[in-house]
This record gives structure tokens, C-alpha cells and sequence, in this order.
């Protein structure tokens, strides 16, 4: 914004103060900067080209789903069947690819077909949300049982397998990086657009009024079903990333990942009650459980300790985040 | 003046056939008979006294974990506990390894699993209220947290069995050829009715749920209130995961895992609010009966495990659709 | 001159109750329209259906000779009906700008906001309100504003749709004297640019300053419609309550004689209120005047434990009051009673009964509730306030507003307290509720009951009130006595500023 627009100098100068500490997701990036700390000193080759490109391939699903959450969550819903998504797609497209007999048409059909079906999946969450006006928690709660028995029917047991093109291309990349960091790059301007955009805008504001939004003549109900949608996705992308990663299909693959999502926009200091957060902030928080994970690994704590340690630290970091906010406001 | 004035009145039946009809837990009752009958006629049997018995012997542990997350959905501000089935298996490998087969630890492996339980739940209630973590986000994380200490105390091992006493009184026939764990239930069924309705912590329960500021300038101790409401929901998920160790025998990591959402679900077939301050237990009591047929229902219907999830979820929405919806945005 | 908007027969039914039953509107170009009846007459409905928010069932609304019927309120805006309305109209979690301008955004490319338009065009806008917008931020979250901001921000939100109508739906209820002034310059300038306005408010006073023509509307039915300059407040008044009734309280004219005192406050601070002092005596009733939000309400909460105490002490009936909850305040005779039901009152979902109950049941602090017993309790009170209701049973929201702030009066009188703390307890509900009320507290202050009255309407504390305490930016700038008190001396009163040192020596009896 230019100084010319605004007259009064003193009213301008407390705004961009005020502003600067609100934003949900300092507290985030304070703590991703201590955790990449931590990263460092247990492992010494964290920055070399290998570590990291590992590291952003294996965070790039939890940054996805939970970038698609947070869009959810501004409007004032929330998905509980994301994860449920991920494992529907992920299986259908082993199972289309290798049926439409995985040559590179088909993989590029398999993979047209699962974007589809994730986004209508989470269109319909957000259809019975809004239209009957069903609560988020318990329908997609529902849902969530749907598409993982429908994944489950489709491919009863991991396995399948798909063309060896498909991992080479993603771990591969191009000029040098691998698909992950072009894709990482691609979401964060992305989320960086869409922030400026209407849409989100109107996102939070029904998320932090229903009624208000309503009155002042937003489609509430369209906008809450397009982040449903955003979400199914999002979601379908992260299926395919991981079958990037993973080469094969398996129908119980997705279930960490729903509340892994809604533990990174709450550490990203996104306000579950919507309305309120930061897209930013969510990417930083799925970051930051992927260190957790790193460090669990690298540090030599036995596996047994794993559960017990993550859990831990995230409700301190969430209890810690939420009592931030509190301060803040 | 008196209660009823002239305008109010209407019709007795037409007033009954209402509340059958705006009645959650009436409806739900209505589709457990229409499971039986449905039942009954594909698989002749499935609605005899002694089947019956048996599936209320199998809802009863489901009962129990919703009466406590009934309690808690009712203290309102999205309360939820999603912990419950962590604190199940807590409780019941208390409880096994306390018994440890001998009948002569009952009493203490129950007080252990009430204890362990309600020790949770005031663990989530502190949290919620002081710390104002929201409850899904706590309640989840306790649920980490707790199995993380089962695994590497029991090293992923089952451990500790029942008594045979204990086990029998959940299983075998007790009085009147149905199981003592009936009449545990029935009992629970009218202390939290009436506990709702005739002690001064349940009508604060509805009252904060309702509208918390109102409740707290009315003297309620709000944040009390809610403490309670989560250690009762830990305190019956202690004694969920007693029960579960009586009728499997031994206890597994995730034991109780399996019971946290059906759990929800009987609430709201049950006509409770998520929103809180409204609902009862009857009706809850009734979700969990109507969920447990639903599961033999498909079974005898030999629906294999994954188009029976996919049916169960297709139903629930069905009665989300019916009776879950929200006040329409003017 | 034809008529902007002409609404006749609208019906609107919810389930069995009739809301609306003839609402007729009869709206002139650049006429500031007043809407008046008491709660349940079915204004609020019918402006709601003018603005979209709720389908009519019946009737029919001409806009500039065109049939309409809004579905959503989008097609009322579409077709230049703004309403400003008292609540529940702005996003806290946005700021001023997203606010205002919310669905309406200034774009760019790929469905991007325009900030900078969006910043010119906001100051643009806050040039026209003048005083009353002038240090508005834009970039202020909504929720951290106070309600009055909030109430300007609703303001200017609907001037920006530039509508040819515009629905004023109390929005003068939550501000203070002289931003009722500035607003009022505004809706003047607005006349004068040919935009017509329905304005709906329970100050007798505003209707005759800005008001053109009066509607009056009764149970649902349009009653008459009246030119301001050609009509009385009593005529306003016999018009809406319809039967003779006495239009004024009959005001307690014998002085009473007070009591002993009972409740003595030292240097209270907390929320606005900064170091207040006071004393009470039995069957007193001090008033609270000034401009609204100058720390009044917050003297009752901090008083009562509703919000936090920053020092002072308190002495109710000769003991220290122990413990900053409401809980404890409760304990020792004190009760508090806000005018705002919906936030602060009412169990809403929950039967009548148990709303009326909680407060004994809390001080008794037994655990178990004997129902039978608490019913009989709250009885006597229950006739005494002429509460009308179906069945005890029945959840408070099928209450009128008057009936359920009777219930929520009531919940604090069953407990016996020796000290009410009233907090604009008549807020938007009707004449006849008022009168119930008054009457009651009246009788109980006769029997010793001692009474704090914060009110927003003048007319009530003259009617009421022993003595005033006027109060100005959270300190006690005034001490009226009742054969002093008058519109005149309140208003002299609220503009004085408050003394330089924050110390207030207790007001004397």
C-alpha cells in the first residue's frame, strides 16, 4: 500500500507495527527455525542437495493435504476424510494404469482421473455439508468410512504396481532438482495467488461469520463446497506424489494423514474455528512435523519412542501455539 | 397462574406422534425394531431373546464409552474426546495386569481403571480450559501420547488377563439368563438421566454447554463444569476398557481404538447437539444398540468387511440427513 | 410523488406463529421512514423481508413500480436496499476494509482485490461521515473494535453499496449522544440526496428529531401511518400499546426514605472503569447515567466478578467481599442482570425452568437439585414478574425478548439478593415488559432491596433512580440527586470531563 493514499502518517506507522505481529504464522516459523537447528546438529549434511531434496519429497504430501485443509478450515469447516481421499485415489490410479495397460496415455489418463475423482470426493463432502447443513466433523467423519471402504473394494491388499517411468520422472526431475521442489515451488505461488484473490477473502469472511457473510450476499454455501473441493484436490495430488515415492498402491496408506493435516494448520497458527490463519502457516507446519519426524529418525531414538515423542512435542508445540494466539489478541 | 394455559394445548396423540417424529432417539429405537425384523426374516433367529441379549451385551461397551463423550459433546464449545480409545486400552491393561486372572483383583483393577481413566480426562479438561487448547487437538494429542507410553511400556505386547469371575459376569448369564454386565448398564442408564436432571452438575452441564458466559454470570463454575464433564468421559472410558477386558480376555495395543468414533456416532443418532446444552443418554444408549444390530445386520447379510464400512457410512449420513442438521443460516 | 417502495399485505408465518400478519409500508423518496411498535410487532420481519433476508409468505412489495420478491439478500442489494443491521452483520476475524467492502472488492486480473482502489475508495467514503468516522482504522481487525465502532463500520458498509434505500435496523442503540448527533448530520445529507430510509428505534426522542413519517405496527398488523411533524409521544405511545393504558409509569413521586447502607465500593477498576466509588443503602436505587459505554457496564461486571478486577474493595452488608467470581458475588447477596439476553442471559435450548432455577441452585451450592423444591421457589417470582408462558418446560427461545429477560431477571431475584446490579436491563423489549419489571423492582426496593441501575435511556433513570452517578470516560464525573434529575441536567452532566486526578472521593448519600 502507498503512504499517498493514506494521509495520516501516525495511523499508518501503528497499522504496519500491529500487523506485522499478528500474523498466525510467526510463531511457526520461530519454531521451524529451531527444529532446521536441531536437524543441523544431529545431522551435519541436513543442506547437502541429497538430505534436503529427501527431506521436501517426504514433506511435499503433508504440505499438500494440509494446504487443502487450511482452505477448509478458513471457511469454518473442517475434513476428517482427506486421508481417506489419498488412499481412494491413490489406489485407483495403480489400478486404472495398470488396466489401461500403462503406457505413458495411460498414466496421464490414471492420473487426469484421480485428480477428478479426489476433487468430486471432496466436493460431495462439501456438498452435504452445505447444502443440508450437516456437521463438518461427523460427515466427513462418514465419508471417511466411504471412500476407505470404497479403496479397500477396489484393491483389498497393498500392491499393484506402476510403470517404473512414473518414479523415475518424479525423483528425477528436471534440470537438476526433482519434481518435488518444482512442485513445492509451484504450491507456495500458488497459495501466494489465491491469498490475494476474492475467493479467499470470502473464504474467511464465512468462516469467521457465516451469518454476516450470508447477509452481505456471498454464495456461502458455494464457497464452503469450493473448499471442499480445493481440498479433495489437493489431496489427489498428494496421492500422486506418493505414489511417486512408493510405486505401488495401498488402500490404508492415507489414514495418518487426516489429522497430521489438521496438527499442521493448527501449528501454523490457523484459528480452528475459522476465519482466521494463514496458508504460509500451514505449509511451515507440515514442515515443521516432517523435522519432528527427521529428527526421531536421525537422533537414534528407538522406533518404541517414536509415537510417544512426536505426540509430545506436538501438543506442546499446539499448546504452545494456541496460548501465542491468546496472548496476541 | 397455572403450567398449561389454553393455547399451548394440543392434541395428546398428535403431540406424541411429534415427539416420536422430532425424536432422535425415538427414531432411532424405531430402526433397531425395523433391523430386528428385517433381520429376523433373512435370518430366522437373529431377532430370538437370547441374539438380543447377546448384541445388547456387545453395545453395551459401546454405551459406555458415548455416555462419557455424551457428556462431554453436552459441555458445548466443540467438545469432543477423541481420546477415549487410548484411555480404553490404558484401562484395560491396568485392569488385566491388576487382575491378572485372579479373581481377587477385581475391585482394585476396576478402581485402577476408573482412576487411570478419570486421570485422562482431568488431564484434557485442565488442558482445554486453562491452556484453551481446542478439544480435538488435545484429546488427539493425549491419545498420542498415551499410546506411545502403552507401546514402550508394553513393548507392543499384550499383557495382563482377566479374572475368570469378571469375565463371567460380562459374558455368562447373571440374573434372568442375561449378563451382569446388562444390569451395570442399566443402572448407568438411569444414574446419568437422572444425574442429568436432578443433580446440580448436570443441569450446570446443559447450562454451560447452552451459553458458558450466561452460565458463568449466573454463578456456575464454568471452567469446573467442563473439567468434570471430561474426567466422567475418562472415567467411562476407564470402565469401557474394563469390560473390553472382560469380554476379549486379554488386551492389544489399539484394543480400544475401534470404539473412539462409533462412539460419536451413537451420540448423534442419539438427537445429541453437537453444539452442546441439548440431549440425553436414553438416546444415546439407543445409537449404540442401533449401530451394534446395524454391524450383525450386514454381517448375516454376509456383506464383506469393506462394503459393510461403505454401507455404514452411507447410513450414518442417511440420519445425519434426517435429524443432524443445523439451523439454517436466515 | 409517487412512492419509492410500497409494501401491502405481507404475511409471514414460522411454523405455527404468525410474525406477520398485514405489514404495509408506504415509502417516499428522501424520507427518513420510522418503523414503531413494540417487540413481536412484526417490524423486524417485515424489514427483513424488504431486504431479502427472509421469503414473505403473502403480500406483495413494489419497488419503483416494479413487483419484487428477494429471495437473498444479494437481490435486494442488487436492487439498491442496504440494511445496517444491530448485529451479526461484520466479520471479526477481518479488518475495517475486508469488511465494508466484502463481495463488492475492487478487482483486478485472475479475481485478485484492487487494494489500493479498495484504500482510496474507503477514505473516500469515510470523508462523507465526517466526525463519526474519523479514527476509524482500516486495517483494525473488526473484532478488536468497540460496538460502536463496529456499529459505524456497519455504517459505512452500507453507504458503499451507494442504495437508493437504506434499512436502519437500532443502529443508534449502541452509540453514544454525540455520535447520535454526527450520524444524524449524515442521514440528513443522505435526505438530501434523494436516498430514503426506514429507520427502526425504541428513542422516542430520535423519531421526532429525524423522523418524517411514522409507521405504527401492532401484533403482526400495520396499525396507522402519521407525518412526525402531526403527531405526540403520547399518541405514538396509546397507537402502539393500543388499549388506554397509561402511557407513562407512574414515577415513584414520595421520596423514600433509605436505609442503612449495604454495599460500599472503593477505587474499582476494571474493564473501562477506572477507580469507582460508591455507597448504597437499602432500597436505594442508584443510577448509572452518561454516554453509553463510559465504563458503566463494566462498574456492574467488575463489581460482580463478570470481568476482571484490577483493585478496589468491596463491602456488601458489612463484609469484605471474598473471591472475584460471579459465583462468589452470588454467595454474598449480590446479582447482576444484563440486557443483553442473547450473550449474557439466556440458556437458550434450555426449558424455563431450568433457566430460572440455576441461579438458587448455584448459591445453595448443594449437589443435588430437588426440582419440586426449586419450582416452588422460583414461584412467587414468576407471578410477581407476570411472566407468560405455555409450559415451565418449554425452552426459553419460544419466549417474546420481553418475557425472556423477565426469566433471566427472575433466575437473579429467586436468589434473594440484597444488591441488583441492573445492566440496561430494558434493552429492546416493550413497553409493557418495562413496566412489569419497573413495578417489581419498586416493590422489592421498598422491602430493602437495594438497586444499581445502569440504563441508556434518560427517561428511565428520571423515573427510577434516587440519585444518578454520570459517568465519563471510566471515572464518575456527576452526582445528580433526584430533585435535580432531569433530561436537561443528564445531558449537562455526561459532557463534563473527568477530573485530572483519577481519585474519586466516595459520593456522599
Amino acid at each position: 500500500m502507498s503512504d499517498a493514499v493514506l494521509d495520516i502518517p501516525s495511523r499508518n506507522r501503528t497499522r504496519r507495527s500491529r500487523s506485522f505481529w499478528r500474523k498466525p504464522w510467526l510463531l511457526s516459523a520461530v519454531l521451524l527455525v529451531v527444529f532446521i537447528g536441531i536437524n543441523i546438529l544431529i545431522q551435519p549434511r541436513f543442506f547437502s542437495a541429497y538430505a534436503l531434496g529427501n527431506i521436501i519429497t517426504t514433506m511435499l504430501p503433508w504440505m499438500l493435504i494440509a494446504v487443502g485443509q487450511t482452505y477448509v478450515i478458513f471457511g469454518g469447516s473442517i475434513d476428517l476424510s482427506l486421508g481417506a481421499i489419498v488412499s481412494l485415489v491413490n489406489v485407483v490410479v495403480v489400478v486404472l494404469i495398470t488396466a489401461l495397460g500403462g503406457g505413458p496415455g495411460a498414466m496421464v489418463l490414471g492420473m487426469v482421473a484421480g485428480l477428478l475423482l479426489g476433487t468430486l470426493c471432496g466436493a460431495l463432502n462439501g456438498f452435504l455439508i452445505s447444502a443440508f447443513r450437516l456437521q463438518a466433523i461427523v460427515t466427513t467423519f462418514a465419508t471417511s468410512i466411504i471412500y476407505g471402504g470404497a479403496a479397500l473394494v477396489v484393491l483389498p491388499q497393498a500392491g499393484g504396481s506402476l510403470p517404473t517411468e512414473y518414479f523415475t520422472v518424479y525423483s528425477e526431475g528436471f534440470f537438476g532438482l526433482t519434481l518435488p521442489i518444482y512442485l513445492l515451488v509451484a504450491l507456495i505461488l500458488v497459495a501466494a495467488f489465491v491469498a490475494t484473490t476474492r475467493y479467499q477473502k470470502h473464504l474467511l469472511a464465512t468462516g469467521g461469520n457465516r451469518q454476516a457473510a450470508f447477509q452481505t450476499g456471498l454464495p456461502v454455501r458455494r464457497i464452503v463446497m469450493g473448499a471442499h473441493a480445493i481440498a479433495g484436490f489437493m489431496s489427489a495430488v498428494a496421492a500422486l506424489c506418493i505414489l511417486g515415492v512408493a510405486g505401488a498402491g495401498d488402500p490404508l496408506m492415507g489414514q495418518a494423514f487426516t489429522l497430521g493435516s489438521v496438527s499442521a494448520v493448527v501449528l501454523g497458527g490457523t484459528a480452528l474455528a475459522g476465519g482466521w490463519g494463514s496458508v504460509t502457516g500451514s505449509i511451515i507446519g507440515a514442515a515443521i512435523l516432517a523435522l519432528i519426524n527427521n529428527i526421531i529418525f536421525f537422533s537414534g531414538i528407538d522406533y518404541i519412542y517414536q509415537a510417544i515423542v512426536q505426540g509430545g512435542i506436538i501438543l506442546a508445540a499446539l499448546a504452545a501455539g494456541v496460548f501465542a494466539s491468546r496472548r496476541q489478541k | 397462574m397455572s403450567d398449561v394455559t389454553g393455547n399451548h394445548r394440543e392434541g395428546a396423540f398428535q403431540r406424541a406422534f411429534a415427539f416420536a417424529a422430532g425424536t432422535p432417539a425415538i427414531a432411532t429405537l424405531f430402526g433397531c425394531v425395523v433391523l430386528l425384523v428385517a433381520g429376523q426374516s433373512i435370518a430366522p433367529g437373529f431377532a430370538s431373546l437370547g441374539q438380543i441379549a447377546g448384541q445388547l451385551n456387545v453395545a453395551a461397551i459401546l454405551a459406555l464409552v458415548a455416555a462419557g463423550q455424551g457428556i462431554v459433546i453436552l459441555s458445548g464449545r466443540e467438545g469432543i474426546d477423541l481420546s477415549v480409545g487410548a484411555t480404553m486400552t490404558l484401562a484395560a491393561l491396568l485392569a488385566g495386569n491388576t487382575m491378572n486372572g485372579q479373581d481377587g483383583g477385581i475391585a482394585p483393577a476396576l478402581l485402577a481403571a476408573l482412576a487411570a481413566g478419570g486421570f485422562v480426562g482431568l488431564l484434557n479438561g485442565l488442558g482445554i480450559t486453562v491452556l484453551r487448547i481446542p478439544p480435538l487437538v488435545m484429546t488427539l494429542g493425549m491419545a498420542g501420547v498415551i499410546t506411545g507410553l502403552l507401546i514402550v511400556v508394553t513393548q507392543g505386547q499384550s499383557s495382563g488377563s482377566t479374572a475368570p469371575s469378571w469375565a463371567a459376569f460380562v459374558t455368562r448369564p447373571f440374573l434372568f439368563g442375561l449378563p451382569g454386565v446388562l444390569f451395570l448398564w442399566l443402572l448407568i442408564i438411569v444414574l446419568i438421566e437422572a444425574g442429568l436432571r436432578y443433580t446440580r452438575f448436570g443441569i450446570n452441564l446443559y447450562a454451560v454447554g447452552s451459553n458458558d458466559f450466561a452460565a458463568r454470570l449466573a454463578g456456575i463454575s464454568v471452567g469446573w463444569t467442563r473439567i468434570l464433564a471430561y474426567v466422567a468421559c475418562g472415567a467411562f472410558a476407564g470402565l469401557a476398557g474394563a469390560v473390553l477386558l472382560g469380554y476379549t480376555g486379554n488386551i492389544f495395543l489399539g484394543s480400544g481404538e475401534q470404539y473412539i468414533l462409533p462412539g460419536v456416532i451413537a451420540v448423534v443418532l442419539g438427537g445429541t447437539s453437537l453444539a452442546g446444552g441439548k440431549g440425553n443418554y436414553v438416546g444415546t444408549a439407543a445409537g449404540a444398540f442401533f449401530l451394534t444390530l446395524l454391524t450383525s445386520f450386514l454381517t448375516i447379510l454376509s456383506v464383506a468387511p469393506a462394503q459393510r464400512q461403505i454401507i455404514f457410512g452411507v447410513i450414518l449420513i442417511g440420519f445425519m440427513l434426517l435429524y443432524g442438521r443445523e439451523k439454517a443460516t436466515r | 410523488m409517487a412512492a419509492v417502495l410500497e409494501a401491502s399485505d405481507v404475511a409471514k408465518r414460522y411454523g405455527a406463529v404468525v410474525a406477520l400478519e398485514r405489514g404495509e409500508l408506504r415509502l417516499e423518496r428522501g424520507e427518513v421512514h420510522v418503523i414503531l411498535g413494540s417487540n413481536g410487532c412484526g417490524k423486524s420481519t417485515l424489514c427483513k423481508i424488504i431486504a431479502g433476508a427472509v421469503p414473505a409468505d403473502g403480500g406483495s412489495v413494489v419497488l419503483e413500480g416494479r413487483s419484487v420478491a428477494f429471495r437473498t439478500p444479494l437481490e435486494a442489494q442488487a436492487a439498491g436496499i442496504a440494511t445496517v443491521y444491530q448485529e451479526t452483520g461484520l466479520v471479526p476475524t477481518l479488518s475495517v476494509v475486508d469488511n465494508i467492502f466484502l463481495g463488492q472488492e475492487p478487482g483486478k486480473a485472475g479475481g485478485r482485490i484492487d487494494r489500493k482502489a479498495r484504500y482510496a475508495r474507503f477514505e473516500m467514503l469515510i470523508g462523507r461521515l465526517g466526525k463519526l468516522a474519523a479514527h476509524l482504522d482500516p486495517d483494525t481487525l473488526v473484532g478488536d473494535l468497540s460496538i460502536d465502532q463496529q456499529q459505524i463500520v456497519e455504517i459505512i458498509k452500507a453507504l458503499s453499496r451507494e442504495p437508493k434505500i437504506i434499512i436502519f435496523d437500532e443502529s443508534t442503540s449502541s452509540l453514544d449522544r454525540a455520535q447520535v448527533a454526527d450520524f444524524f448530520a449524515l442521514v440528513r445529507a443522505l435526505k438530501h440526496q434523494g436516498t430514503s430510509m426506514i429507520f427502526i428505534s425504541h428513542r422516542m426522542e430520535e423519531i421526532f428529531a429525524i423522523g418524517d413519517t411514522v409507521t405504527i405496527m401492532r401484533n403482526g398488523r400495520f396499525i396507522d401511518r402519521r407525518p412526525v411533524s402531526e403527531t405526540s409521544r403520547d399518541e405514538l405511545v396509546n397507537l402502539m400499546v393500543g388499549s388506554a393504558l397509561q402511557q407513562m409509569i407512574e414515577a415513584r413521586q414520595s421520596h423514600r426514605q433509605p436505609g442503612k447502607p449495604v454495599l460500599s465500593v472503593a477505587r474499582l477498576s476494571g474493564g473501562k472503569a477506572q477507580g469507582i466509588s460508591l455507597e448504597l443503602r437499602e432500597g436505594e436505587i442508584l443510577g448509572l447515567g452518561g454516554l453509553h459505554g463510559q465504563g458503566q457496564s463494566d462498574t456492574l461486571l467488575a463489581l460482580y466478578g463478570g470481568i476482571t478486577r484490577r483493585g478496589g474493595e468491596i463491602v456488601i452488608a458489612g463484609k469484605q467481599l471474598g473471591g472475584s467470581t460471579p459465583a462468589a458475588a452470588l454467595k454474598q447477596g449480590l446479582v447482576y442482570v444484563s440486557g443483553d439476553r442473547g450473550r449474557a442471559g439466556a440458556l437458550r435450548g434450555r426449558p424455563i425452568i431450568e433457566n430460572l432455577i440455576v441461579g438458587i441452585l448455584s448459591k445453595s451450592s448443594k449437589p443435588i437439585a430437588e426440582r419440586g423444591k426449586l419450582r416452588a421457589q422460583v414461584r412467587p417470582v414468576i407471578d410477581q414478574l407476570k411472566l407468560k408462558f405455555g409450559r415451565l418446560s418449554d425452552a426459553i427461545e419460544t419466549l417474546s425478548g420481553g418475557n425472556q429477560q423477565k426469566v433471566v431477571v427472575g433466575r437473579g431475584l429467586a436468589t434473594g439478593p440484597t444488591v441488583l446490579l441492573l445492566d440496561d436491563p430494558t434493552k429492546g423489549i416493550d413497553v409493557r415488559a418495562k413496566q412489569d419489571l419497573f413495578a417489581l423492582i419498586d416493590e422489592l426496593c421498598a422491602g430493602g432491596m437495594a438497586v444499581i441501575l445502569y440504563s441508556s435511556e434518560d427517561m428511565e433513570l428520571i423515573d427510577h433512580a434516587d440519585r444518578v452517578l454520570v459517568f465519563n470516560t471510566g471515572h464518575v464525573v456527576a452526582e445528580i440527586s433526584r430533585e435535580d434529575l432531569s433530561e436537561f441536567a443528564l445531558n449537562e452532566a455526561s459532557l463534563k470531563t473527568a477530573p485530572a486526578h483519577a481519585e474519586q472521593q466516595p459520593a456522599h448519600v
